[in-house]
């Protein structure tokens, strides 16, 4: 079995992977990293969004391997201990995530968006979002969270 | 899946590879449509060679007149390069339109020709750019049309276990050139389209010279519609030109039934719907008048 | 009324797991030494199931077990008819694709997998009805020929007052022929969990749900157990939209792991839920609709035909709730109504997001707007003309409660979308210049009501248990409220929890509510209907109040107990009596409590492509009382989601029985674009006296008028009814070009 060595939420992290793991899998059950949800298994949904060297991926449909040396980081990188990031923070202050399935997914893909571009315009942020579906919300709160996040984020600094 | 993924650190190191195997491993690019079609059974291998990481394979540049793409490059990098929005645009509203922000991320442009569907936005913005292919395999390269790469749905004249491919090339659009792409689709993100069209013509002197209509998916490959471009030549760049070429292609196309996608008669109807904006803009685009550029 | 909590967008108590991505769902749980399940599927839609041989599947390295129909102790289940086997076994039927023939167990998902494909299963392929049309015809093959003789298995009458002389007296009549779509509810959680036997020895299983308890009442004789030996936790649900109030996996986890006595865990694909679990009803529907030129409403007469699929399910009840608001809310003096469920060989059709009412908002929607135009009215004056208001006579004969609010939302999105009134007269804005010379624009109007609860007869319960630790002082430091009311997302952790806070006096943070676990918490009911809010919520102001009561008592008794707790059952029928439908009139009182929602949607539609694109929708529902704002604008915007859904792009399809919208690739759920570019959402306060701080339910309301909204306004812009929806480019098209 090859071993699969990448900066996992900034630390060097190395598993034994089959070649056909698919990335999704090895975070979920290979390094115990739940918050990367799998939806359809398609690459058709963006729940299991990821960043691998800061661009988004669909980690159910991304081999593993393709992920060797690279940075990766994924929901459980986003926290700094017990504070949260000005991304998830703002989803809670406005009340985005209802069941909560697509919402790690989603902050990945906010969080590729803003670190490219912190002043997005509203139709900036829906392209941003295009390839993450959710059932619950129809949108427009994590729109919201996103506008929130990132004038928060312009305020402070560009801090997290 | 699959017993070993290898990561070549050249195009001659991929060729070794592929061969120690015997028809056995494949080509790996982004891998957004082969990963699923080996969990389903389809193009199965047991070996897969990753080509994104080969250096030189990354490159959009612009040489001998023609603006040359790697495999590596993916839609979301063609839809972004400032030279491919300013001299060849048509391509870049093309791959633009490709999935999601995370398939585009993943998915070479490449491979979306090597994938071989009809309705590949990326190769439909490529046939209207008369792409070619530079074809490496051991016997040798050499540069194919785009066109000549369908043996059929789903399968591409360059076999995976065998061969790769390299880059593509086109020419750089001018002044007095044109290029526009239109997509019809059930939902606007994360869909194949019921129909696509890219369109490129040049207009000099107040006439049309040179036009291509390339139109999916309306047959087991993208479709060109000759009849509908040479006709253009000659015509002066109007709406009435617009309209009429459209008609041509659309008398040309023959959609089959999707049970997906729709009728046969719909979209037969909506490709001269779509041929024709695209050609209204590409015309005015190609003219130097103002309202003619497409917001990529 | 004012209030302190209530009212206030707080944060959702789960919000922060779900942000960090800490919160489990079933699939995120595992346990030590635990196997891996997948099911083996049914290849037929309709077949004799001759012969199942699980030797090769069984000769894999890593299989435990295949489990097949005579592991099962009791081979039946059903929400509420037990018609469906657990598996089926051989010379038994498989009635549709959802059927199961196996399940094999193995030591990684893996093996379970590829040992599934080694199960082989001989079948003897059975004539298919994939039409309910055809199928209730005599000489149609009979799905559940041990049921009767035919596939029809309930006729709904409604006979109310003369309807020959309603249409005789009509000015004007419009007459339709509907047919409403499958779709799908595409929870973004795959069904999962874990079975396994706990501690002591319960048959446990970690799953998502609606109804907890209800799943056990079917798990328990299905393993011929006492329910006090089986026990269901639901950590967390990914969305549901009634999708999960049948059981799709919680009793194939029991049966796992009563059967190897380890833990086993079971994923479902995305395309065993798109393929194999339920879809809500498709309608056939004819409705008649008489008026006179002043635009008073005179007669209906309405025939329903419901695809049930393969199994009863709900079909009933959705049929009986569906028919009921059959004529929308309006007064209706004269109906003939004749609702029929029937079996096909389709999708086991089931709960889905209005329960039947979405389907009926629909087609009296339709028909309203259809009349407005044949009468030359505005479509926000017809409306205003017919409402019900409270005592209002409804379409089953019954006095509607207090608390009617449809005319104030009606009122309140018309003003909002631009609509002027002056002294009853209502007229439509300026819609604007369309964005293009092959673009129309259409704005239109749509309402709908629905039941709160359950219904006709049905003693629908909810029992909330809270528990008060107190300080030395006697004043109230922590609470915890024990509830089976699973959050399915909508928020009902965090309404409970506000309304603790309110009905205590205490703080929200000083709120916690306990994991949904059956041994642990009372049986709240179903979280479906829309009832958790007024039905638990009825309930929990009730435990605070005598919680409160034992902490006075404590306090004056002087005993230094620092411990107080109360739980307290609250019953819909207590607030009025409803009765089944009459079987020769259909008279009745049906519900015990109502909601209500009206939408206005502005579309452009390409008269080239027959694209429809929303410019901006206004969405108004009486919340009655709003717990948390934010949430309830939550619930419009996602209601209104899955009505464009409806409207214009999801259709699930299936021929003869089989599907062709296999994957999620195939089934077109709105992305971000595809929606509305500017949302509006308005929640309007009529209080329901009956509902705790007068509260109203309203997760399914908001979805009723959405697609009836989209489609008026489409013949607003091009002239086209489409009566066959969901309206795609290629629907519109087709349309214009008939009547060109």
């Amino acid at each position: 079995m090859p071993t699969l060595e990448m900066i996992l939420n900034g630390k060097e992290v190395s598993a034994e992977v089959e070649p056909g793991d698919l990335l999704a899998h090895v975070l979920r059950d290979k390094l115990g990293l739940i918050g990367t949800k799998i939806s359809c298994g398609e690459g058709e949904c963006g729940s299991c969004t990821v960043l691998v060297d800061g661009l988004t991926v669909t980690s159910c449909i991304y081999p593993a391997m393709k992920a060797q040396g690279r940075e990766v980081t994924t929901i459980e990188g986003l926290a700094t201990g017990g504070r949260l990031h000005s991304i998830q923070q703002a989803f809670v202050d406005v009340t985005a995530p209802q069941c909560g399935y697509c919402i790690p997914g989603m902050i990945i893909s906010a969080k590729a968006l803003l670190d490219e571009n912190p002043h997005p315009t509203r139709q900036e942020i829906r392209t941003g979002i295009s390839g993450n579906i959710c059932r619950c919300t129809g949108y427009y709160q994590i729109v919201e969270a996103i506008e929130l996040a990132a004038q928060r984020m312009a305020e402070e600094g560009g801090a997290p | 899946m699959w017993d070993d993924y290898l990561f070549p650190q050249s195009i001659e190191e991929a060729l070794d590879m592929l061969e120690a195997r015997g028809g056995d491993a494949r080509i790996i690019a982004g891998g957004t449509d082969l990963a699923l079609q080996c969990q389903r059974g389809r193009n199965p291998a047991t070996v897969v060679v990753d080509i994104t990481r080969i250096p030189g394979l990354d490159q959009i540049e612009e040489r001998d007149g023609y603006i040359h793409v790697g495999a590596r490059v993916t839609h979301a990098q063609v839809a972004a390069s400032p030279l491919i929005r300013s001299r060849a645009a048509v391509l870049a509203e093309a791959c633009g339109s490709v999935g999601g922000p995370q398939i585009r991320n993943v998915g070479t442009l490449v491979g979306n020709v090597v994938n071989a569907l009809p309705a590949a936005d990326g190769a439909i913005g490529l046939t209207a750019l008369d792409a070619q292919a530079e074809v490496v395999e051991r016997t040798g390269q050499r540069w194919t049309p785009i066109s000549d790469l369908y043996a059929g749905v789903g399968r591409c004249t360059v076999d995976s276990c065998q061969a790769m491919i390299t880059q593509l090339r086109f020419k750089a659009l001018g002044d007095g050139d044109g290029g526009a792409f239109e997509r019809l689709a059930k939902r606007k993100a994360l869909i194949l389209p019921i129909l696509n069209a890219a369109v490129v013509v040049g207009v000099e002197g107040g006439t049309v010279q040179r036009a291509r209509v390339a139109i999916g998916p309306v047959a087991t490959k993208p479709f060109v519609a000759t009849n509908a471009a040479e006709w253009l030549v000659g015509q002066a760049p109007d709406a009435a030109a617009a309209a009429n070429a459209a008609k041509l292609a659309a008398q040309a196309a023959e959609p089959r039934y999707s049970l997906l996608r729709g009728s046969a008669e719909y979209r037969k109807s909506m490709v001269e719907v779509l041929v024709r904006r695209a050609l209204t803009r590409a015309l005015a685009l190609a003219s130097g008048e103002e309202g003619g550029h497409a917001d990529s | 009324m004012s209030t302190r909590v209530l009212g206030q967008s707080l944060p959702k108590k789960d919000a922060a797991t779900k942000v960090r991505g800490s919160r489990r769902f079933p699939q995120d749980f595992n346990m030590e030494g635990q196997l891996h399940a997948k099911a083996v599927w049914s290849e037929h839609p309709h077949a004799r199931v001759v012969k199942i041989d699980t030797s090769g599947a069984e000769a894999l390295p890593g299989v435990v077990k295949v489990i097949t129909a005579e592991d099962v102790p009791v081979n039946e289940y059903g929400i509420i008819v037990q018609d469906q086997p657990v598996l089926a076994g051989e010379g038994d039927k498989v009635r549709w694709v959802g059927d199961r023939i196996a399940i094999v167990v193995a030591e990684s998902e893996k093996v379970a997998r590829e040992a599934r494909r080694l199960v082989e299963v001989e079948y003897d392929p059975l004539p298919v009805v994939s039409d309910p049309r055809e199928a209730m015809k005599p000489e149609a093959p009979l799905v559940h020929e041990e049921r009767g003789d035919s596939n029809v298995f309930r006729h709904i009458k409604i006979r109310k007052g003369d309807w020959e002389k309603g249409f005789a007296e009509a000015d004007v009549v419009v007459e339709s022929y509907y047919v409403t779509p499958y779709v799908e509810h595409v929870y973004m959680q795959p069904d999962a969990g874990i079975g396994y036997l706990d501690d002591e020895g319960r048959v446990t299983v970690i799953s998502s749900a609606q109804w907890p308890d209800h799943d056990l009442r079917q798990i328990a004789p299905m393993l011929d157990l006492p329910k006090d030996q089986t026990r269901e936790i639901v950590p967390a649900v990914g969305g549901a939209f009634g999708g999960r109030e049948d059981m799709h996996i919680q009793h194939l986890l029991a049966l796992c792991a009563y059967c190897v006595r380890r833990p086993v865990k079971m994923v479902f694909d995305r395309n065993e839920v798109m393929i194999r679990t339920g879809k809500r009803h498709p309608w056939y529907v004819k409705y008649r609709t008489g008026a006179r030129k002043d635009g008073t409403l005179t007669a209906v007469e309405i025939e329903i035909i419901s695809d049930s699929g393969a199994y009863a399910s709900t079909t009933v009840p959705v049929l009986e709730a569906g028919t009921s608001f059959a004529a929308g809310p309006y007064v209706v003096p004269n109906a003939k109504v004749d609702s029929y469920a029937v079996y096909t060989n389709n999708a086991v059709t089931m709960a889905m997001r209005g329960f039947g009412t979405t389907q009926s908002a629909f087609i009296y929607e339709m028909q309203m707007s259809k009349l407005a135009e044949a009468l030359g009215m505005d479509a926000v004056e017809l409306r205003m003309k017919n409402l019900l208001e409270d005592g209002s006579i409804g379409l089953t004969g019954h006095k509607m409660p207090q608390g009617v609010g449809i005319r104030e939302t009606l009122k309140q999105v018309a003003l909002a979308a631009g609509w002027k009134e002056e002294q009853g007269r209502w007229s439509k804005p300026d819609l604007g210049a369309a964005s293009g010379p092959h673009k129309r624009r259409g704005m239109a109007v749509a309402c709908g009501l629905k039941n709160v609860g359950y219904s006709f007869g049905s003693d629908d319960k909810a029992t909330v248990g809270v528990q008060l630790a107190l300080d030395e002082s006697g004043r109230i430091a922590r609470v915890t409220v024990l509830s089976g009311a699973c959050d399915v997302g909508m928020g009902a952790q965090t309404f409970l929890a506000q309304m603790a806070a309110e009905a205590l006096g205490v703080d929200y943070d000083q709120v916690r509510v306990a994991m949904v676990d059956t041994t642990k918490v009372p049986d709240s009911g179903s979280c479906s209907a829309s009832r958790l809010v007024w039905i638990s919520g009825n309930a929990l102001v009730r435990a605070c109040q005598a919680a409160l009561e034992k902490r006075d008592q404590i306090l004056m008794a002087e005993t230094g107990e620092t411990f107080v707790e109360a739980e307290f059952q609250f019953r819909g029928l207590s607030v009025i009596d409803t009765r089944p439908y009459d079987p020769e009139t259909g008279m009745t009182d049906p519900h015990f409590a109502y909601g209500y929602a009206a939408q206005v949607a502005l579309v452009e539609v390409d008269t080239e492509t027959g694209e429809t694109e929303i410019l901006k929708f206004w969405a108004a529902q009486d919340a009655g009382k709003a717990v948390n704002p934010a949430m309830v604008k939550g619930q419009a915007a996602g209601g209104v989601h899955m009505g464009v859904g409806y409207a214009l792009t999801e259709e699930y399809i299936q021929q003869e029985g089989v599907p062709k919208t296999r994957h999620l690739a195939d089934y077109y759920v709105p992305t971000v674009m595809d929606m509305p570019h500017e949302f509006t959402s308005i929640t309007v306060e009529v209080p329901d006296p009956t509902g705790p701080y007068g509260a109203k339910g309203v997760g399914e309301m908001t979805t009723l008028p959405t697609a009836p909204a989209i489609l008026s306004a489409i013949h607003d812009a091009v002239g086209v009814w489409i009566d066959e929806f969901p309206a795609t480019a290629e629907r519109v098209w087709r349309a214009m070009q008939t009547k060109k």
